[in-house]
């Protein structure tokens, strides 16, 4: 699975989870918090992507990443 | 699993386990494994005895009965096992039995119920109250009671699950904004405009210890107009000069829409209350669900939550000597450059960082020592911050914070400067 795929995932999920955007409009740049969501909204999205990609990133290595494209980079580790 | 030590209850939530009856498969893996199953020793263990200072334990370590000191009880005042409030109880065992039998609305409201709740809301300086069978309950209760689907609820994000999952029951849209930052909680009211909006804080957050910057907090909220409820279940009876809480120690009660507080901690009992203009108490009566659907308080407990608030309040003995007691402990830690964060209540935190290996350690090492001190492990507080929290108790004798320092001082200080263990 390629980086840009997982930023696909992700996408979709914040488009799922939270209200009134679109997946053009979605920057991997900036925070999930920038879109209006909030902690439960981000690990429903985070959630979701994961199981999506059938791995399983701990909690606890989540807590320092500052926006989606450390997220996926995150991710791209255990994929 | 990679690493099977850096997984958490954080991790297992979701379960895609076509049984349903059944956690995720590779949940039993992680909790299975020997050292998380050693993590999870120092949860559940048995008191065999009042939650005083001098207590005994059936230790999960070793599976033997041990004398301990209590540091982690919320028994703050010692009002769980105060004499007066024990006979308070007893009669009230005697006169009306155990349970309530009946919701409050058809079989279970007593007198005493009632005198409670006149208790607390003059206490609170509130027009009228409920009272709620568990505190949990009466948070879930009374957000859910008071809001509804469209509506906002901004909270601190330090807020505790209650809150959260009354949100998450009204269906409403959630806000969290930066701990205790008023510039936060504004922008999060900006972006809120045009929605009924309700402000959710805590007097005193759990699992720092930190006061909630009220003045600052409350001149936002007025800004825009939005009521503030606020948390007080670890401060009512100890914060203020007559015990009514944070709200009273900064002088602000007036600025507070709903007081909530529960009867677990300080007052030494179980339940919950909400304190509120009479109109949306009596609203609540119909639509908060823990309050309307479950059976009224036990009225041994009432009887004994009576005479708590009445043991509390008729002058300020037991509140004196908690914070006598806290400036003690605070100040011997304090010696030892451990680090207790911005803490500025009977709440101590001991933070040890990102080691939860260190933490188990220490805490086993403790308990053998003869001291009950809980881990607090992640997701409970960040993966960087893992801690022990201290709760202090006005029962504390100057012997026995003494004991406890040194345990500390033996196990925490001089571990985290890598100095063996005297075993």
């Amino acid at each position: 699975m390629t980086k840009e795929e997982v930023i696909q995932i992700i996408k979709k999920n914040i488009v799922e989870n939270l209200d009134d955007i679109s997946e053009e409009e979605i920057d991997p740049k900036k925070s999930m918090r920038d879109y209006g969501a909030n902690s439960l909204d981000m690990i429903e999205v985070v959630s979701s992507s994961m199981r999506e990609m059938n791995i399983k990133v701990p909690r606890s290595e989540l807590s320092d990443i500052n926006n989606i494209d450390e997220l996926a980079d995150k991710f791209m580790e255990y994929v | 699993m990679s690493d099977i030590l850096n997984y958490s209850l954080a991790d297992f939530f979701y379960n895609d386990n076509p049984d349903i009856l059944s956690p995720p498969d590779d949940f039993m893996q992680w909790i299975n494994h020997p050292r998380v199953k050693h993590s999870f020793t120092f949860f559940e263990q048995q008191l065999l005895a009042a939650p005083r200072i001098s207590t005994e334990i059936l230790s999960n370590i070793d599976n033997k009965k041990r004398k301990i000191i209590n540091l982690t009880s919320y028994n703050y005042l010692g009002l769980s096992s105060h004499p007066e409030v024990i006979q308070a109880a007893k009669e009230a065992l005697d006169k009306y039995g155990l349970g309530a039998s009946g919701a409050p609305l058809l079989s279970g409201t007593y007198d005493l119920h009632v005198k409670l709740t006149r208790m607390m809301a003059e206490f609170k300086q509130k027009e009228d109250c409920l009272i709620y069978s568990s505190g949990f309950g009466g948070n879930l209760g009374a957000i859910q009671g008071i809001m509804r689907k469209g509506d906002v609820l901004i909270l601190d994000e330090k807020c505790h699950k209650s809150l959260v999952d009354g949100g998450t029951l009204a269906q409403v849209k959630m806000r969290f904004f930066e701990h205790n930052k008023p510039e936060s909680l504004a922008s999060m009211l900006e972006k809120s405009k045009g929605a009924r909006t309700m402000v959710a804080i805590e007097g005193v957050y759990s699992m720092d210890g930190d006061l909630v910057k009220l003045p600052e907090i409350a001149e936002v909220c007025e800004q825009y107009r939005a009521p503030i409820y606020i948390d007080e279940a670890h401060s009512t009876l100890m914060f203020g000069e007559n015990g009514r809480g944070v709200a009273e120690h900064f002088g602000l009660e007036g600025k507070i829409g709903v007081s909530f507080g529960t009867f677990s901690k300080s007052f030494g009992g179980v339940g919950g209350f909400v304190c509120a203009n009479a109109e949306i108490i009596r609203y609540l009566k119909g639509y908060s669900s823990p309050w309307n659907f479950s059976c009224a308080p036990s009225p041994p407990v009432v009887g004994g939550l009576i005479k708590a608030l009445e043991v509390a309040t008729r002058d300020s003995t037991l509140r004196d000597r908690l914070w006598e007691n806290t400036a003690y402990l605070k100040k011997g830690i304090q010696a030892m450059n451990l680090d207790i964060g911005e803490t500025e209540s009977q709440i101590i935190p001991i933070i040890i960082g990102s080691s939860g290996e260190k933490l188990m350690h220490f805490a086993a090492e403790i308990q053998k020592r003869g001291l009950f001190l809980q881990p607090v492990d992640f997701p409970a507080v960040p993966a960087n911050a893992r801690r022990f929290r201290i709760s202090v108790s006005a029962q504390l004798t100057r012997e026995e914070m003494d004991r406890s320092l040194n345990i500390i001082e033996d196990v925490i200080a001089r571990g985290l400067k890598g100095e063996a263990l005297e075993i």
